[in-house]
């Protein structure tokens, strides 16, 4: 069981019927969208049309694919950062377990403030520019890493860890030769889980300060009225985020073979 | 998860053997976290002083403290508004959620239609839409219900699906030779077997739920612990932002901890923890 | 003891909160309506606090709601679509933007009769006049002020490219620890932040005026929809809110008291400073002579002017749509003078 949805679990097996339904369930999504937007002539501030936002991001394009890069430079290496620490307490914890007893709380204690609710305090310290989202990504991703890390690292069977160290194994051995391969799955889906989040909490930090990025864009947008604008950068991050999501699902599909 | 027992989980066994041995472990439990909190407290204080922290940075907990006596209204007001909103949005969010984990699993044409929308909606960063919301429900509590509603019905969603569909066939073969029938089925079966997985879902909806009602009060409103965060920021208040911090996780670790006490009253039979 | 007393008050306004409903009812003839706010609850906005708390509003048949403004919010935005009926919106710069945009409003007053900004370096720093801007880094907001800075830059012979111009940190720090040499503040916030972290003595400002620059802010706004169809409703709210910012300046420590009921985390000392300040940029410029909110077309053209050359809107905008004085004349001169 995982700390965190397992997204790709719940998409049903990919065969060509459910790929083509899918892609119809959008194509409708969009097309009724549009027909909304324009059946009722709806201004751009209350619901722009598809292809408006299509054409405006086409327009923009340089704007968004700098602005993009921006963001997922913040998310990806603020992804890293909170991955590593999320895999390392859980490790630590393991191999330690009298730590278990300080960490763990200590942990639940800083995520039980949403993350969200750190970033006045993190910007004021770490300034607007870049190192601000690194750090509020990082304490987003590695509290659902750990987690799952910790939870897949549990799960292990207590007869196999007894057998394992009947034959004189040690802690990092069982670790390793046991635990890792058994924790894979759980922490796979909690590294994927926090692909889309670490894009999300980038753009929000962005928003309230920053040199730039998505959120920044967005922000520019409202204020300078340009609706279409906003819904181009919310599109763009959108598709930034499904590749990131993507990208890990897939480099866990190489990893996890026997899965 | 281990293979859910057959026979019906109300009888399983995992239950304290008594209620008084139960609520005598928690206080223990409690008096010992109380513990702790005042040790981190008092160390976190000598911390400031010994090392002359700027208060800009750091300031003492005694500050932080004296700071939620001075003003207690706003913080107060903040935390039942921004419960209440957290409550509405992931109450109804995991009412949808398990409602629509169902009808996917019953309709698979239908799932694998809407399915991918869910997974693009939930990629949406839900900040940008603040002018959205405000034009679409007003500056209402329910706003901010919105919000959490928004972030919270997904995971439910996927891990209601997941768990119905970790069913073991063999057992659903079993009950169905029986004569049990669809309804007998999920409520016998698949739902008890499905359970943990929605709880796990639920603990982690609580805290989303708590980002969705804090990030909605951003946009534009006078009372909640959003509110509050934003007026310290723009006003450089580190201490009330401290205190709002503070006040959050209250919320937070409670609203958490009574997800999970739940769990554990409810689901008895197969609490892994 | 008055803190439990305290605790014990705001726990019964929390459940009256929950109950909701039950704390507001309203008389039915009272007209419902809304003033969108364009930031958090301060005592910028002291005098529309003011005339609800002393019922001017009721007196005029209006149930008015307050509701502050946000990072992502716009006011042109929300009463453009109906969702707020009033709005004190950023200034000239957003309303401008807002009809270039096809977004169906009317300014029908301004608050800040000159440019609320200036321009802070360090005294003892190596800037002494706008000329030495040139090579240095300062920093501002993109929401309006950057505009201000860049009129300076070039009323001054310099091009704005020479200067590293970046965007503002919600934080003062950076300016205080000496890693920016000029930064924007509001005169009646972060001019105070810095005044008290720093020292009055050691700050040297720069101001838009000095530069034959004005840029009127704090915009009221309604959509054209209600300016048409309820101009009485109009003449009332300007009405009540003259009213309330009259009294707000004649008694700023009950003003102070006001705000600080509906945000009581404020800074008192900050507060006191910032009605001081909002006080000075309201009654500047013409309204001595015209009155509050008043709105002066010549610094509006000056104005759209400015904003045609910096490219913020793409043609000059219909001015006598856009702005409409019509609703204060309806208010007796004498009334309408601070």
């Amino acid at each position: 069981m995982s700390a965190a949805p397992d997204i790709i679990a719940a998409v049903p097996r990919a065969s060509g019927r459910t790929l083509q339904r899918g892609v119809l369930g959008m194509v409708l999504f969009v097309l009724a969208w549009e027909g909304v937007a324009r059946g009722f002539q709806l201004p751009a501030y209350t619901l722009p049309a598809v292809s408006d936002i299509l054409a405006s991001i086409y327009a923009k394009r340089a704007i968004l694919f700098t602005a993009a890069g921006f963001t997922l430079t913040e998310a990806v290496v603020g992804y890293v950062i909170g991955a590593l620490i999320g895999v390392g307490l859980a490790v630590i914890i393991t191999l330690v377990p009298l730590t278990r007893g300080v960490l763990l709380p200590a942990a639940t204690a800083i995520n039980s403030v949403p993350v969200v609710a750190y970033s006045p305090l993190i910007l004021l310290w770490f300034g607007i520019g870049m190192p601000s989202k690194f750090v509020m990504v990082a304490l987003a991703v590695s509290f659902t890493v750990f987690l799952s890390t910790l939870a897949g690292f549990d799960r292990v069977d207590r007869r196999s860890v007894d057998l394992l160290r009947s034959f004189g194994a040690g802690r990092l051995a069982i670790l390793w030769r046991l635990r890792l391969p058994t924790a894979l799955p759980l922490m796979a889906a909690g590294l994927r889980v926090s692909t889309v989040r670490s894009i999300i909490v980038a753009i929000v930090t962005e928003m309230l300060g920053a040199y730039g990025g998505l959120g920044w864009v967005i922000y520019q947008a409202v204020l300078q009225i340009d609706f279409v604008q906003v819904w181009g950068a919310i599109f763009v991050a959108s598709a930034a985020s499904l590749a990131f999501f993507g990208l890990i699902g897939f480099a866990e599909r190489r990893i996890i073979f026997w899965k | 998860m281990s293979a859910a027992p057959l026979v019906h989980p109300a009888s399983g066994p995992g239950v304290p053997s008594s209620w008084a041995e139960f609520a005598a472990g928690r206080l223990v439990r409690f008096a010992r976290g109380l513990a702790v909190l005042v040790a981190v407290f008092a160390a976190w204080e000598a911390l400031v002083i010994l090392f002359a922290i700027r208060p800009y940075y750091v300031p003492r907990p005694t500050a932080i403290f004296a700071a939620l006596l001075q003003t207690p209204a706003p913080y107060i007001q903040g935390f039942l508004r921004t419960l209440s909103e957290t409550l509405i949005g992931f109450i109804s969010g995991a009412l949808f959620g398990v409602g629509m984990g169902l009808l996917f699993f019953r309709a698979r044409a239908l799932r694998e239609l809407v399915f991918p929308i869910f997974i693009v909606s939930q990629t949406i960063p839900v900040i940008a839409f603040g002018a959205l919301v405000v034009l679409w429900f007003g500056n209402t509590l329910l706003a901010k219900a919105a919000i959490a509603f928004y972030l919270t019905f997904f995971p439910v969603t996927v891990n209601t699906l997941l768990g119905l569909e970790s069913v073991d066939p063999r057992q659903e073969a079993l009950l169905r030779s029986f004569g049990a029938s669809p309804g007998q089925l999920m409520r016998r079966l698949q739902f008890p077997t499905a359970l943990p997985q929605i709880f796990v879902a639920l603990r982690l909806a609580s805290s989303l739920a708590l980002v969705g009602a804090i990030v909605g009060e951003w946009f534009g409103d006078t009372v909640g612990l959003g509110v509050l965060l934003l007026q310290g920021m723009y006003t450089e208040n580190v201490v009330s932002i401290w205190a709002t911090l503070l006040v959050s996780a209250l919320l937070g670790t409670g609203f958490y901890s009574a997800v999970a006490f739940a769990e554990r009253v409810l689901v008895f039979w197969g609490a892994e923890q | 003891m008055t803190n439990r007393r305290n605790v014990l008050a705001a726990l019964a306004a929390g459940v009256a909160l929950l109950g909701g409903a039950m704390t507001a009812a309203p008389a039915a003839d009272l007209t419902k309506a809304t003033l969108r706010l364009k930031w958090l609850p301060q005592t910028q906005f002291a005098g529309f606090y003011v005339a609800v708390a002393k019922g001017y509003y009721k007196d005029e048949g209006i149930d008015l709601t307050i509701n502050p403004g946000g990072p992502n919010l716009l006011a042109e935005n929300l009463v453009a679509t109906g969702a707020d009926t009033f709005g004190l919106s950023g200034g000239l710069d957003s309303v401008f933007a807002a009809r270039d945009k096809n977004l169906p409003i009317v300014c029908i007053g301004i608050s800040h009769q000159m440019t609320p900004f200036v321009f802070v370096a360090r005294a003892d720093g190596p800037i002494k006049t706008i000329q030495d801007f040139k090579g240095k880094t300062v920093t501002t907001w993109f929401t309006g002020a950057n505009h201000v800075l860049n009129a300076i830059l070039t009323k001054n012979g310099i091009d704005p490219a020479l200067v590293t111009i970046q965007p503002q940190q919600v934080s003062v720090t950076p300016f205080v620890d000496g890693q920016v040499d000029v930064i924007t503040a509001t005169r009646y916030n972060e001019y105070y932040t810095i005044k008290t972290r720093m020292g009055e003595e050691k700050l040297r400002t720069f101001v838009a005026e000095d530069s034959g620059i004005t840029f009127p802010r704090d915009t009221l706004i309604v959509s054209e929809t209600t300016a048409k169809e309820k101009p009485d409703l109009v003449k009332a709210f300007m009405r009540a809110s003259i009213k309330g910012w009259k009294d707000a300046f004649n008694d700023p420590k009950g003003a102070v008291d006001t705000v600080m009921a509906i945000a009581p985390t404020l800074d008192r000392a900050h507060q006191e400073f910032q009605l001081a300040e909002a006080k000075k940029l309201m009654v500047a410029g013409k309204v001595a002579e015209k009155g509050l909110f008043w709105i002066d077309m010549d610094a509006v053209k000056v104005t759209q002017e400015l904003f045609l050359n910096a490219k913020v809107i793409s043609k000059p905008v219909d001015l006598a749509a856009t702005f409409n004085t019509s609703f204060l004349e309806a208010i007796p001169l004498a009334d309408r003078k601070p």
